[in-house]
């Protein structure tokens, strides 16, 4: 949920401490290790919440999500008076895959990108049983890349569902109705017509940047219930899922309908603030970018659902976003879950979270609750925003974040990939490689690469 | 010289205490590991030559190096040129303000790596680095440096050029000094020409000095990583995953065992290519 | 050697491209006192300096726990060298001793042992000594280093050996000798030795960027490199031009020490390599 929210310097240095430092273990011997013993499974703490004592550290991204979550964190303190929560701001990407391995240092409870989840499942506790009750009332996509071999990892936080954000006042001039964009092929139909009107247009953003690239395709993916691989780890790039995908921007690009520049980078800033990019298919924090980096276009872009791949189809895939895990070695994991629980679970929580605070005045809107019930549309958490000409974001992203399908784990070697689906895409959108390619040559190279090495 | 029993043995047994402890133990270490496939945690278990296999069969692997090799090519032979020629033009003792224009040279080579990287990111920049806006001022188009795969090599090798080019001149001038003046006088008296003196003079007297630079180089070359991994993170498309960084990555990915068993293919590579810079350069007088 | 005066030809090509080298760095130090925003807008000029990007770049990132790490891996490692490697380099140089072949064969080849071969090795000794994320991890591999040996060999054995008995026939002992004759007589090679130690260690990227995961203990070096993610990262919305400028405010801090050193040093370093380097 920062921006964006899983940057590839990151995972690097994520990865690279898992490589590395993951070896320390079982170093001495290069014996069979201790994959073998089943991951500890937490229960619920029986006290009431004025009876629990004790402390729990928690690791949290620094910046300003971190004021956030010490704010939110205040409502807990109070809720739970017996509970001292040492709240530290840490580079989560660096650190905490080599502190779960190394086992010394381990907090009771972090925030980790959905994407890491999956790699680590062994060194977490299994969450299954206390997540139960809102398992039915928690998004999908959220419980699908949290859950590991039918066992549930992660607590799950936040959803960013993908919208469509455009350009209100050139889709007018242009007569385009965003309404009825309900389609990805009434999407490029509306950006012939805008091309039409404004020969200098090229509506539709295609990023430049290989892992966002990547990323942006996983969230198409998703909206037609597929990801890279299965649950079991199978590579089902293959599919018509990904070839209507490919083919589609395929289309778009031949017909010159698309601006093909790296997220927001000054080539980016600039052409949206021209008037030559009308239409960005991103996640919600993409949001920021009309309250903050546009100057002359603030107030005039809008958000709607994604259009949807088949008619009738999902109107939004998920594009990122992190969870909370609790250490097998955590000291006071009981109480960890305590605080998640209050923050994702319980009302005074998640609107401390979302809500208006005071680095955020109008409230978080760079991702949504996978809490289904606090995603009322009618009962918002943050306020209408000022540079969305006063658009009332929450309504649309959590309608649209409501029919967002399940997924699967994200496989540790994902960003990996980006090396070749990645790359592969940025050919297709340089037209330098067909849907065909991409797929065959990518779906070799991450099988021989990656999936044949694990 | 004198042999004094056990003074030079105690004398060098730090260097070996050291190397020992942090470098032969890690270094067997890595080379049974080359042999495994192990991915940091868990089981390692014995694959025999399957990690050497894979590699010399990936089309990455290879890749790898052929983009080294041509970083080879744009810094090396351009380097020994401009470092002979600024050596030459240096080494001229009626030359005014020599000291400040040494300084001037070696002044790159002591700015730190990664921060000149980050400056190089900048200044090449497509959208608002100087170096477009100068181009632009001339009424030439952007030029994508660090976003094409065509620019991105050179301007990485300029990197390496801009900063290690001045310590190639002092390199090289140590040779040329070493050089008898009255060699020149006697050839001038003979009538040679100043191309000829060049060539049949001071060529052949810092055939040793452009040796060690090579070498030096070459070495320096092949286990490029800070530049890349700064600059370009190996893009685009690869083009820039030098040898050193296409190993990095193995270890990104917790592939362990092949990525041990890259080293060893490098050292093999590295050392292969430092013997044929010796052996091609070596003064025709020597023997051994 | 050349005894012809210089042209006019050869001055302006020298100052040529003495400003071309020069450049570079002049651009990134002025620019990093420029408003950030002008750095993208007007990369050539030169406006009302400000601190603004240097204010902005500490309260990002913790650049002064980085210069502190290198200081204290640096005065270390570096006394460690300046020590052993010329002592090493001494007995290489002038004693004779069964096995001295085959020992300096070992020095040599080290020196073409590529640094990335022996990371993962290296960081899971570091682990299985409990080492990580500590002092000596980032100080003591490496700490007696091949090249700086080979170095002082060829500066040492340059000196004459008539010195040396000279000082034996004096009655000094072995290590005396190396005090007070060899060191004194090798003072520009020792200089020459300190700064590219110094510009080495400053410039170690790759093993501390493995080692250390904890921003205690990280380098100024590690602390550049994550420092643009790092704002990003931070703050929702950092525009470009304020990374940029808080890029080259690190960027130029980081340079200075080392540029002061090398002025102090220059003659000295210079010399040093002209005299060191392979002639013997």
């Amino acid at each position: 949920m920062s921006t964006p929210p899983i940057a590839r310097r990151g995972f690097l240095k994520g990865a690279l401490g898992v490589g590395a430092l993951a070896a320390t273990g079982s170093l001495a011997a290069c014996a069979p290790g201790g994959t073998g013993a089943a991951p500890s499974k937490l229960a619920a703490p029986s006290a009431s919440a004025s009876s629990v004592k004790g402390e729990i550290t928690i690791w949290n991204r620094s910046g300003d999500l971190f004021k956030v979550f010490d704010a939110a964190i205040g409502k807990f303190r109070a809720a739970y008076p017996g509970v001292t929560v040492n709240h530290q701001a840490v580079d989560i990407d660096a650190k905490l895959a080599n502190t779960l391995i190394s086992g010394t240092g381990v907090p009771d409870g972090s925030f980790w990108d959905d994407a890491k989840i999956g790699g680590q499942a062994e060194h977490l506790f299994d969450l299954t049983d206390l997540i139960a009750p809102y398992r039915d009332r928690t998004a999908p996509y959220k419980l699908s890349v949290n859950t590991v071999g039918g066992k549930i990892y992660g607590v799950p936080w936040d959803l960013d569902p993908g919208l469509l954000w455009y350009r209100e006042d050139i889709l007018e001039d242009a007569g385009v109705d965003p309404a009825g964009l309900a389609t990805y092929d009434d999407l490029v139909t509306a950006a012939r017509t805008v091309k039409e009107k404004d020969p200098t247009t090229k509506p539709i953003h295609l990023d430049k940047d290989p892992f966002l690239g990547q990323l942006w395709l996983e969230m198409l993916a998703n909206q037609q219930g597929t990801s890279l691989t299965d649950a079991q780890g199978k590579l089902r790039l293959d599919s018509a899922e990904y070839r209507r995908i490919l083919t589609w921007i395929e289309t778009a690009v031949k017909d010159g309908l698309v601006t093909h520049v790296p997220y927001l980078k000054p080539a980016d800033v600039n052409t949206l603030d021209s008037g030559q990019q009308v239409f960005v298919p991103w996640a919600i924090w993409w949001s920021f970018a009309p309250q903050q980096l546009l100057k002359r276009t603030k107030g005039k872009w809008r958000a709607a659902p994604l259009p949807a791949w088949t008619p009738g189809g999902a109107r939004s895939g998920a594009m990122g976003g992190s969870s909370f895990v609790i250490p097998a070695k955590a000291k006071n994991p009981e109480l960890a879950w305590l605080l998640y629980e209050f923050l994702c679970f319980k009302e005074p929580g998640y609107t401390a979270v979302y809500g208006p605070n005071d680095v955020y005045p109008g409230g978080l809107s760079t991702s949504v609750p996978s809490f289904q019930p606090a995603l009322d549309p009618a009962k918002p958490l943050f306020e209408p925003i000022e540079a969305l000409g006063g658009q009332d974001l929450w309504k649309v992203a959590v309608e649209a974040a409501a029919t967002i399908p399940a997924a699967a784990p994200i496989p540790w070697w994902w960003a990996q990939s980006v090396d070749y689906l990645g790359n592969n895409l940025q050919r297709l959108m340089e037209g330098k490689m067909t849907p065909d390619q991409v797929i065959a040559e990518s779906g070799e190279k991450i099988q021989r690469n990656l999936i044949d090495r694990s | 010289m004198r042999s004094v029993r056990l003074t030079p043995y105690l004398f060098v047994a730090p260097f070996f205490v050291v190397f020992a402890a942090f470098g032969i133990y890690p270094l067997i270490y890595a080379l049974q590991l080359s042999f495994m496939r192990w991915r940091g945690a868990g089981a390692a278990h014995w694959v025999g030559a399957d990690n050497y296999l894979y590699l010399l069969t990936s089309p990455e692997f290879w890749a790898s190096l052929g983009n080294s090799a041509v970083m080879w090519l744009l810094i090396v032979p351009i380097q020994v040129v401009a470092g002979l020629g600024g050596a030459v033009l240096l080494a001229n003792a009626r030359l005014r303000l020599r000291g400040l224009y040494r300084v001037a040279f070696i002044a790159p080579f002591v700015t730190p790596l990664v921060a000149m990287a980050q400056v190089w990111i900048v200044v090449f920049d497509q959208d608002h680095g100087p170096v477009n806006y100068l181009l632009n001022l001339a009424g030439l188009p952007d030029v994508g440096w660090l976003t094409s795969t065509v620019w991105a090599k050179p301007t990485l090798a300029l990197l390496f050029l801009w900063k290690t080019t001045g310590f190639a001149i002092i390199i090289l001038l140590a040779g040329l000094q070493a050089v008898p003046g009255g060699v020149y006088e006697a050839a001038a008296l003979d009538g040679a020409s100043r191309w000829r003196q060049f060539w049949s003079i001071t060529v052949p007297l810092v055939r040793r000095s452009m040796a060690f630079l090579v070498v030096v180089q070459t070495l320096a070359v092949f286990q490029m990583f800070a530049e890349p991994f700064v600059v370009t993170e190996g893009g685009p498309y690869g083009s820039t995953t030098t040898a050193g960084l296409y190993l990095y990555e193995h270890i990104t990915a917790s592939d362990l065992g092949t990525g041990a068993a890259n080293s060893f293919l490098l050292v093999l590579l590295v050392f292969g290519l430092s013997l044929g810079a010796v052996r091609l350069l070596r003064p025709k007088d020597e023997v051994s | 050697m050349n005894p012809t005066r210089p042209g006019v030809a050869q001055y302006v090509l020298l100052t040529l491209l003495a400003l071309a080298f020069l450049y570079p760095i002049w651009w990134a130090i002025s620019s990093s006192f420029k408003p950030a925003a002008e750095i993208i807008t007007s990369p050539l000029s030169i406006g009302a300096p400000t601190l603004d990007n240097y204010r902005a770049m500490f309260a990002d990132v913790p650049i002064g726990t980085g210069f502190a790490n290198t200081a204290l891996v640096l005065a270390v490692k570096g006394a460690m060298t300046m020590f052993f490697c010329p002592l090493a380099g001494y007995a290489f140089a002038k004693y004779t001793f069964p096995g001295k072949d085959l020992l300096f064969g070992v020095v040599l080849l080290t020196l073409m042992l590529p640094t990335l071969v022996l990371i993962i090795p290296l960081l899971l000794e570091m682990s299985a000594l409990g080492w990580v994320n500590t002092y000596q991890a980032l100080i003591l591999p490496g700490s007696i280093d091949a090249f700086s040996i080979f170095w002082m060999r060829q500066t040492i054995a340059a000196i004459p050996d008539e010195l040396i008995d000279a000082g034996r026939v004096d009655g000094a002992g072995e290590f005396g000798i190396f005090a007070k004759v060899v060191l004194p007589v090798i003072r520009p090679g020792m200089a020459a030795l300190a700064v590219l130690t110094t510009m080495n260690v400053y410039n170690d990227f790759v093993w501390p960027v493995v080692a250390v995961n904890d921003t205690s203990h990280q380098t100024l070096q590690v602390v550049l490199a994550t420092l643009a993610q790092n704002i990003t990262g931070n703050r929702i919305g950092a525009d470009f031009a304020a990374v940029w400028g808080e890029l080259l405010a690190a960027g130029s801090i980081a340079m200075l020490p080392l540029l002061v050193i090398f002025v102090l040093l220059q003659r000295h370093f210079i010399n040093g390599i002209l005299a060191g380097s392979v002639k013997g």
